[in-house]
């Protein structure tokens, strides 16, 4: 490949051949952009020269949205922002208002709350493990990792009603308790499924031809990522040592013992698209710990009593809460006008900011390689155009 | 420009490319062996738990009457705007009933404020899925299609009685 590149730039140079820049619209219907975005490709034969993502496809006016609403009735339109990690999108959002109104919430809810969130981090972990194996190729790993998200939903649906959308973290509170079983159901299925990360270890991230697709493809330096604003997996893909759960503790987090995974350039550059993924890879293992500790002291008590009546924030109260949602730095800023309808809701979506990053790390790689970059930032269309 | 160096040797036990093949056969024949994952739907239904938020129904007594007061309470919650009410009298001991009741499945998002907020419990959500259909019309559900008899409603109710 990289004589085809000298190649291809000794003839440009030398003027032998002619080459014009092209310009390919890559979506808005295609396959590995995992959603509706359309990529404007800036191509100089196969080589991309320059990328520009068009947004807006999806987009639903949350935030303007959420001032016609009251604050519980936002809570629902919170999961459809990434309808993958809905459970951490009501967490932002309950989070932000909750400490508006100075409530304190009962042991039993921030221990469910964190559970749910890790399950969920889980579950979005595996969307993304197994779409990047299907973008790069690998077909089967995507069946096996669906076939364990679909534990995880399960619980949630036994337990809040919903599989994917499941307005279950209300302001206060969480809408019900769990159901009978809870902890067993878990705790199995953590024990299931610890030993298939190995597995897909072996079938797909340490597999040749993966790592040959991801290796040393998209690198992205630490001091780019860190100005571009990225955060969650990205970030750390890059060797940077930082997540909001350990350094901006919210809920329980700091009452456990789990460590912060970072990109180590195991089999490639720092940065590349496999740390990237491998980052996810290693966070679901940490997950499965932070569960084990919560279920090991998981309290019982009751999840309704600080629901509050009325959810009515004084005039002039604002709030920016932030949470490590399974794609990095999911941020809701909140401010109140003392009504019953929030007077501004923004939120900082972190889809949205890792995306931005895209043309900068796929400059001068070849077209096949731009489906894999994108791939390993992970987008959910839903939260980045909301 | 990044320069990306893609090539690979083959190590020797790879080149034999048997083992290769005997590993990838033997985790195709553990999964062969699992148990299965599926369900031939829609030959083989699926009982959603009582947890399960479906459509929104209303609860018809056993003597007939809808529980119903039409207070208006759930449209008002309602954050997608599906549900109508319109009100009026009846000689009955509830005083109120809903004259005509919709809700549009189309804009219902499934949340379950309305469930939440009803004084009667009169509004829940039921285990009914399948909601796809081919006329616009045909997705505002009128009170002939929501009305539903209590006993159908019951695993649901008592499930709400014992987690809220
Ligand atoms: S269903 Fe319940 S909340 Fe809605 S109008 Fe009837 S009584 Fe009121
Ligand atoms: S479930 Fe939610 S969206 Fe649907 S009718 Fe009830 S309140 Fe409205």
């Amino acid at each position: 490949m990289a004589d085809l590149k000298e190649n291809i730039a000794e003839h440009i140079e030398s003027g032998r051949l002619k080459t014009d820049e092209l310009i390919l619209h890559m979506g808005p219907q295609h396959p590995s952009t995992h959603g509706v975005l359309r990529l404007e490709l800036v191509l100089d034969g196969e080589i991309v020269v320059k990328v520009i993502p068009h947004l807006g496809y999806l987009h639903r006016c949350f935030e303007k949205h959420a001032e016609a609403m009251t604050y519980p009735q936002v809570i629902p339109y919170t999961d459809r922002l990434d309808y993958l990690a809905s459970m951490n999108n009501n967490h932002g959002y309950v989070l932000a208002v909750e400490r508006m109104l100075g409530i304190e919430l009962p042991e039993r809810v921030e221990y469910i709350r964190v559970i749910m969130a890790e399950l969920q981090r889980i579950a979005s972990h595996l969307v993304a493990v197994g779409t990047y194996g299907l973008d790069i190729g690998a077909f089967t790993p995507f069946l096996y990792l669906f076939r364990d998200r679909e534990y995880i939903l399960d619980i949630f649906e036994k337990t809040c009603g919903a599989r994917l959308l499941y307005n279950y973290f209300w302001v206060g509170g969480l809408s019900h308790d769990v159901h009978t079983g809870f902890e067993k159901e878990v705790g199995d299925f953590v024990k299931y499924f610890r030993p298939t990360l190995t597995e897909v270890n072996t079938l797909l991230n340490y597999n040749k031809i993966f790592v040959q697709r991801t290796a040393n493809v998209g690198v992205l330096p630490a001091d780019v990522a860190i100005s571009y604003g990225c955060s969650g997996p990205m970030l750390r893909g890059s060797g940077v040592d930082f997540d909001l759960r350990r350094d901006d503790p919210y809920s329980i987090y700091d009452r456990f013992d789990w460590k912060v995974i970072v990109g180590d350039g195991e089999v490639g550059t720092l940065g590349d698209c496999w740390d990237r993924n491998m980052v996810r890879m290693k966070e679901m293992a940490v997950s499965c710990d932070i569960i084990e500790q919560a279920l090991a002291s998981f309290p019982e008590g009751d999840v309704t009593t600080a629901l509050p009546k009325r959810i009515r924030p004084p005039k002039g109260a604002e709030q920016y809460a932030r949470v490590e949602n399974p794609r990095g730095e999911l941020g809701f800023y909140v401010v109140s006008d003392g009504t019953a309808n929030p007077f501004r809701v923004k939120c900082r979506a972190p889809g949205f900011v890792n995306l931005s990053v895209i043309d900068e790390i796929s400059q001068g790689h070849l077209i096949s390689d731009l489906v894999a970059i994108l791939g390993s930032i992970d987008i959910v269309l839903g939260e980045i155009d909301r | 420009m990044a320069t990306v160096d893609k090539k690979y040797t083959l190590t020797f036990w790879e080149k034999i490319y048997i083992p290769e093949l005997v590993k990838g056969m033997k985790l195709t024949l553990e999964q062969m062996l699992r148990k299965k994952d599926t369900r031939q739907y829609p030959e083989e239904r699926w009982t959603p738990p009582p947890s399960f938020r479906g459509a929104p129904v209303l609860v018809l007594e056993e003597n007939g009457v809808e529980r119903c007061v039409a207070c208006g309470l759930c449209s008002r919650v309602c954050p997608a705007l599906a549900i109508d009410v319109q009100a009026a009298e009846t000689a009955d001991e509830k005083e109120r009933y809903p004259a005509r009741f919709e809700i549009n499945m189309l804009r219902c998002i499934f949340c379950g404020f309305c469930e939440e907020v009803c004084p009667e419990e009169a509004i829940v959500m039921s285990n009914r899925y399948e909601l796809a259909f081919t006329e616009y019309a045909d997705a505002i559900f009128d009170k002939d299609a929501l009305l539903t008899p209590v006993a159908e409603l019951r695993p649901r109710l008592e499930y709400l009685r014992a987690h809220r």
